[in-house]
């Protein structure tokens, strides 16, 4: 059907393995051909394929390191999405097998990969029911990867609902005393997120026509492959321009188009006294910030973490928070900036709450585990704030430079946060498996006991605190700094929470690891951290020093691509003149939309 | 090689030897030597080396810069526009070549008032975005040159003096002060190397702040130094008062940290640069150009370097304007929208704001509480970071960044100075720990500075840090030196230790003349003569310029009695005498001469330090060269008070009236302070029991340091406490609630609709149940069914799903 079917893309094999490779695995190992009893085996399965994927994705976005660039590998420094995957796959409704990576996904799926191999490897204590345990994983793996590479919204939608359910059973079958509980508030959570996020596809997939882009545009979204010679995206083009009636589409680089059109589409709609604009925006921020979390909506997950066993902690942490940050970035603002716009309060407001509020929990909590996921609640309140913080206004001349640093820092912050707290987690659970409690009240002189693990650990929660040298320190500071242009209180606000976040953190420190003895029960079990230990906990500390020292490499693939998203919004604000485009009263309602029920 | 490029190679070098300390005692410590003793031998070399480069910066800076007398246009009093140039005059070859080094330096202009000579630079960039940029780089004049030499050499002291002081972590030790659950006292190993690892880390935090190039590096080594201090105070990480001191002082800078951000925030936002100085920058079209750094933006050169509020900030607070104005129009509102007073407040935030951060550092008030807890820390961490340089570094960012100044925010420095010198001095009178009497005195001083600073003073004040960093660290290594022999802090068990510890009791005497500021009028003096009468000839200046506040000088005059009076009650309760505790004075000995050697250096410098050579060399000259353009003459401004305020230039207060009343005024008081002290524990006639009967609640109220940290307690940490449990309290008590009813509403609903199901359609239903049933029977073994099926069954549906659906899409083709 499609010419494009046809084109040479070099991606294809290298992108579609990082994000299937584990799921095949999964399904090899599900079927009966690896006797259950064999567990170490299917251990070291698991390990190898997660550092399969992260090799691969390695190769994908440091070709240097590999020697010779080819065509499937990342270009740092570009802005532009790269290593385009397409091919039709379910034509009847326009969904494409659409992937793709930039500057915004590209670490996050990096991210992704080193942060699987880690957690594989923290799941070697792990001796209940195995192979279901790894297949799971595995799984969970596929999903996370395929929603940082899919550029198709609906099959953004599919792998945001695969990792749900693996997810479920991890925490409701391997984790502690109250996992049942947690995992069905987790799903439940997830769930009600998700349905809103359906509902929202839906309302821009019927909304949405083609026909309204230009040519260029419809190259620029792949829509029309940019590999197609003039003619034949000629050809491509006057197909779709020639269409009779609309031609939906579920591409997110279109829809993203079709929204900052002047005369957005999805702003024109009026549904019960707002834009579709600003629904469409609404529904798919509680479905992302409910993954984020942000207050008031966060209580999954410090029961959640609580009970998951230590490498889901990670995973949890580490990547799938990030999965609301950037559904926000990528999907609500490019898409709705009206709604963004006047949103903007909401957005940030949210963020500042988070802060606060996460920061002043944690300092109430009295287990470890529970303080370090309040510590994540607070944390993820900057990346709220940095992708907010919406400053281009007529007052400023419109200037976007503040704004990318706020979600350059976000961006960042997301990044060091999944460093920083999947080593928390870490390390608290080395001390969990070894003494079998978490009370802050009953440690104390760690330090003494386990001098090395100690050490690390310290480094890891002080990366938390945001100390300068350390990846936690580059993220908030950016932040911080950008609100400042948006807002004088939430910037003062979003200070205050420096102070909180020392106590909170000192204070759980000397808890733990000072002090002359050690005050719980198992004293005797405290021995030094193992190899195994150790080879989780270094790279991440070495990369939390590294990054916060040389936080360019990270700012060399994020910033191009997040510079020319806010360049482009901020213009998009200058040409309505400041201010959100208003639905027009009694405006058309294309049949579909009030259809949709 | 030019100055240019020399100066920040090498003392970016003297910078990073510190860190490579770090990382080797970090990862070899332990192996350094039996009981990693020669780790102090790798600290001490990088602190060495330090120092060494410093000096050949410094001699390479007095060789293109030579430090001569000031002149002051001949007859002091008149204000002369020509003639007050200070500093940079020295030729103008110089100017050129730093500014063509991608650093910028000095410009001239038309009235004659030069910029003083800088270099500067950035090394790498950490975050770029537009217009902004965060970078690490460099800014050198002879401040920082100064600071450099002066923080390398009292560290050189203080490892050397520390190399002896700290042997009995060479061995394991038995803490005294911890008692474990089973009633024995702490046994641990010694850990000799982690105290030399934290101390060079400290160093190399401390020299970045001396050496940055603007002030986002400014705080993130502001930062580091705090978290070194955490790592220093709470180097007893087993007492529990240690550990609490060690996160007392970080929470306590943060709060200061808290306003330094809003500080940095207001400037960022609105001028989109931290750098101090201008820069190169060489655009893609190849073409340099210069992006001014907030020294010249505050005081740009074609005004005269006259403080204004510079265009972004105007812009910044007229966004309403801007909006409503034509882009076109907008540049030429600006000068109007300045005259309405917009931006002024932002310019006051950002300073007082940057002072916060300063207030935490620097300990003063109200942040100060931290900083005599902090004396939980082994005796050669107070001395270097608690006296010489950490909570120096405050006081530097003041004249670092005193350009940027406004009139009304050094009003708020001076007031808060002098409120920290008069409460800490008055909390030192009653003090029984020698070493908590040295840490209020150390308050007291910091206090002084900024008071210096913040009425114009900036050569007084930054003098006075400078005599102050040698005769304090001083102090603090006698103080130590006693402990180390009494192995007690208490002075009240001391006494008549002159005898047994002759040289410790010579410097320390040395060491308190130099605080009180000795001298003989007009003649000759020991350091603190001279810096503390500049600061006093000042204040009194000022105050006469404003005598509204003139409670500034009495503040002054009244702290140098105070100082008097507790520096010599130490001395007296500590050597004079006889002894009061014969079991400590019997073990007391004389120290070894590793630390002795540090005590007589120190003491030798605490003399001299505020000399001038005939020629005019001297540290009040050499910093003259760095004064920031604009603050020689005399110059007025405020809005925030409601009154204007009169900044007297600081030649003034070298001539008369002020100079001689000051002195008089010091020596007065000093002589007072002293005499008191004598005649309360020497001649012993007035009792110090019966002054304390007589004013008791005064006593009671000083004994208790004011009570600020049962203040703080009542007021910030219960509260965050309180809220604390009401954040946790609300997640489990209000949300979760919430949620869980909603689930059980939902369980209900689904059970009467399920009951509706089983009476109504079962009832209709019969004949259908059967196979109802079977069909359920199955779904049940699937849904309960053994967990392998269960995961196998969602693995392989996950890959089905998108075969099945790429299938599909065949299907569809093919149709």
């Amino acid at each position: 059907m499609s010419p494009a079917d046809t084109i040479a893309q070099p991606a294809l094999w290298p992108l579609s393995l990082i994000v299937f490779l584990p799921a095949l695995v999964a399904a090899v190992m599900a079927l009966p051909v690896i006797p259950k009893a064999r567990e170490e085996l299917i251990r070291w399965i698991t390990l190898a394929t997660t550092i399969a994927v992260f090799v691969l994705s390695l190769w994908m976005a440091w070709p240097t390191l590999f020697g010779a660039v080819g065509p499937a590998q990342f270009t740092v420094g570009e802005a532009g999405m790269q290593a385009v995957v397409k091919r039709p796959w379910i034509p009847a409704f326009n969904i494409d097998y659409l992937l793709g990576v930039d500057g915004i996904s590209m670490p996050l799926v990096v991210l992704t990969t080193f942060l699987s191999v880690l957690a594989c490897g923290a799941s070697w204590p792990i001796t209940k029911h195995v192979k279901a345990y790894h297949v799971l994983f595995l799984l969970l793996e596929t999903g996370m990867l395929g929603v940082f590479v899919s550029l198709d919204f609906f099959l953004f939608y599919v792998f945001w609902e695969v990792m749900l359910l693996p997810m479920y059973f991890l925490i409701g079958i391997w984790g502690g005393p109250r996992r049942e509980y947690a995992a069905i508030k987790f799903f439940l959570y997830t769930l009600f997120g998700s349905v809103l996020m359906l509902l929202a596809i839906l309302m821009l997939y019927f909304t949405s026509d083609l026909r309204s882009l230009s040519p260029e545009q419809l190259v620029a979204s792949h829509v029309v492959s940019p590999a197609l010679d003039a003619a034949g995206q000629a050809d491509a083009v006057a197909v779709i321009r020639s269409a009779k009636g609309p031609i939906h589409t579920f591409n997110l680089l279109a829809l993203a188009q079709l929204g900052q059109l002047p005369n957005s589409p999805f702003a024109a709609v009026n549904l019960w006294g707002m834009s579709l604009e600003t629904w469409a925006f609404l529904l798919l921020l509680i479905g992302f910030v409910i993954k984020v979390p942000v207050v008031p909506v966060h209580t999954w997950l410090p029961d959640a973490h609580v009970e998951a066993p230590t490498p889901i902690s990670m995973i949890l942490a580490g990547v799938l928070l990030k999965l609301g940050g950037y559904g926000i970035l990528r999907i609500c603002y490019p898409i709705c900036p009206g709604a963004g716009l006047s949103l903007a309060w909401l957005v940030c407001g949210l963020g500042v709450v988070s802060m606060v509020y996460g920061a002043f929990a944690a300092l109430a909590q009295k287990d470890f585990k529970r303080m370090v996921a309040y510590s994540s609640v607070s944390h993820m309140g900057y990346v709220m704030l940095g992708l907010g913080v919406w400053s281009a206004t007529a007052g400023n001349e419109f200037r976007w430079d503040a704004w990318a640093q706020g979600v350059n820092g976000a961006m960042f912050q997301m990044l060091a946060h999944g460093i920083s707290s999947a080593g928390m987690f870490f390390m608290v659970g080395v001390l969990y498996d070894r003494v079998h409690h978490r009370n802050l009240e009953e440690c104390g002189g760690i330090f003494n006991r386990m001098p090395v693990y100690s050490g690390l650990a310290v480094a890891l929660f002080f990366a938390g605190l945001g100390l300068p040298g350390l990846c936690g320190f580059i993220g908030e500071v950016l932040v911080t700094l950008s609100s400042w242009n948006y807002s004088r209180v939430l910037a003062v606000i979003s200070a205050f929470t420096v102070i909180l976040t020392a106590a909170y953190i000192l204070w759980a420190i000397q808890r733990v690891y000072l002090g002359g003895e050690y005050k719980g029960p198992h004293g005797d079990h405290l021995t030094p951290i193992t190899g195994r230990e150790l080879a989780i906990a270094t790279p991440l500390v070495f990369l939390a020093i590294l990054f916060g020292v040389a936080p360019q490499l990270i700012f060399n693939y994020v910033t191009p691509s997040v510079n020319r998203q806010v360049e482009t919004l901020a213009d998009w604000t200058r040409d309505i003149g400041g201010k959100p485009p208003q639905p027009v009263a009694g405006g058309p309602v294309p049949a579909e939309v009030t259809g949709v029920r | 090689m030019d100055l240019a490029t020399q100066l920040p190679q090498l003392l970016g070098i003297a910078w990073l030897l510190p860190l490579a300390s770090f990382v080797l005692i970090l990862f070899f410590g332990p192996k350094m030597g039996p009981h990693g003793r020669n780790a102090a031998w790798v600290a001490t070399a990088a602190i060495v080396t330090s120092l060494v480069l410093s000096l050949v910066a410094f001699v390479s800076w007095l060789g293109a810069h030579p430090v001569t007398a000031v002149h002051h246009g001949g007859d002091h009093g008149a204000a002369h526009a020509s003639d007050h140039a200070a500093a940079g005059h020295s030729d103008a070859g110089d100017h050129g070549e730093a500014s063509g080094h991608g650093g910028a330096a000095a410009s001239h202009n038309d009235q004659g008032v030069h910029a003083p000579v800088a270099y500067s630079g950035d090394w790498y960039t950490l975050y770029e975005g537009g217009r902004l940029k965060l970078s690490i780089g460099w800014y050198v004049d002879s401040l920082t040159i100064l600071m450099f030499v002066l923080v390398t050499f009292i560290a050189t002291c203080i490892h050397v003096y520390a190399s002896g002081y700290m042997h009995d972590e060479l061995h394991d030790v038995t803490d005294h002060e911890v008692t474990l659950a089973d009633g024995h006292h702490l046994h641990r190993a010694g850990r000799f190397p982690r105290f030399f690892q934290a101390l060079s880390l400290f160093c190399f935090s401390m020299m970045g702040i001396l050496i940055a190039g603007n002030l986002a590096m400014v705080f993130i080594f502001w930062e580091l130094v705090g978290i070194c201090s955490w790592f220093l105070i709470g180097f007893y990480y087993e007492r529990k008062s240690a550990s609490t001191a060690a996160n007392k002082a970080f929470i306590v800078n943060r709060v200061g940290d808290f306003g330094m951000l809003i500080g940095l925030m207001a400037l960022w936002g609105a001028l989109g640069t931290l750098h101090f100085a201008d820069a190169k920058v060489v655009g893609a079209d190849g073409q340099t150009a210069t992006v001014p750094g907030l020294f010249s933006l505050v005081r740009p050169a074609e005004s005269g370097h006259a403080l204004r509020v510079p265009d972004g900030m105007v812009k910044f607070a007229a966004a309403d304007k801007v909006a409503r104005t034509p882009v076109a129009e907008v540049a030429g509102k600006i000068e109007a929208w300045r005259a309405e007073g917009l931006g002024d407040w932002l310019l006051f935030i950002a300073g007082v704001g940057i002072f916060c951060g300063c207030v935490g550092k620097s300990a003063q008030f109200p942040l100060s509480v931290w900083l005599p807890d902090a004396m939980e820390g082994p005796t050669p961490v107070s001395a270097l970071v608690h006296s010489a340089t950490m909570v120096a570094a405050g006081v530097y960012l003041v004249g670092r960044f005193f350009p940027v100044l406004s009139p009304d925010v050094l009003l708020v420095i001076a007031y808060t100075g002098a409120i920290t010198l008069f409460i800490a001095a008055t909390i030192a009178l009653v003090a029984n720990d020698i070493k908590r009497v040295l840490a209020y005195s150390t308050v007291s001083q910091l206090g002084y500075m900024m008071l210096a600073l913040g009425v114009g003073g900036w050569v007084a004040g930054l003098f006075h840090l400078v005599t102050h960093a040698f005769f304090k660290s001083l102090l603090f290594l006698c103080s130590g030196s006693v402990i180390h022999a009494c192995h007690t802090n208490d002075m009240r068990k001391m006494g008549g230790l002159a005898k047994v510890m002759p040289y410790t009791a010579g410097t320390m005497l040395v060491g308190c003349l130099a605080i009180i500021g000795a001298g003989i009028p007009f003649v000759i003096g020991l350091s603190g003569y001279y810096s503390k009468d500049s600061i006093l000839a000042q204040a009194l200046s000022f105050s006469q310029a404003n005598p509204q506040h003139a409670i500034l000088f009495y503040a002054v005059a009244g702290g140098a009695f105070l100082t008097a009076f507790y520096m010599f009650r130490l001395w007296f309760m500590t050597f004079a005498g006889k002894a009061r505790d014969h079991h400590v004075h019997e073990h007391a000995h004389e120290s070894p001469q590793v630390m002795v050697m540090p005590l007589l250096v120190l003491a030798v410098l605490a003399v001299v330090a505020g000399w001038t050579l005939p020629g005019g060399f001297g540290i009040a000259n050499l910093l003259e060269q760095s004064r920031p353009a604009g603050t020689v003459e005399t110059t007025t401004g405020g809005f925030a008070f409601g009154q204007t305020l009169t900044i007297p230039a600081e030649y003034l207060s070298h001539g008369e009236p002020f100079h001689a009343t000051a002195t008089w005024t010091a020596f007065a008081t000093a002589l007072g302070g002293v005499l008191l002290a004598a005649a309360m524990y020497v001649w012993r006639v007035i009792s110090p029991a019966a002054v304390a009967m007589i004013f008791r609640p005064v006593y009671t109220l000083l004994a208790n340091r004011w009570y600020f940290d049962e203040l703080y307690h009542a007021l910030f940490v219960v509260p965050a406490h309180g809220l604390a449990a009401t954040a946790s309290g609300i997640d489990q008590g209000l949300i979760d609630p919430f949620l869980n009813g909603l689930a059980w509403v939902t369980r209900l609903v689904a059970g009467v609709d399920s009951w509706i199901d089983r009476t109504l359609v079962d009832g209709l239903v019969n004949a259908t149940a059967a196979a109802t049933w079977s069909a359920g029977t199955r779904l049940k073994v699937l849904q309960t069914g053994s967990l392998r099926q269960y995961v196998a069954f969602i693995a392989i549906g996950t890959v089905a799903l998108f075969v099945i659906a790429s299938l599909f899409f065949r299907a569809s083709l093919a149709g």
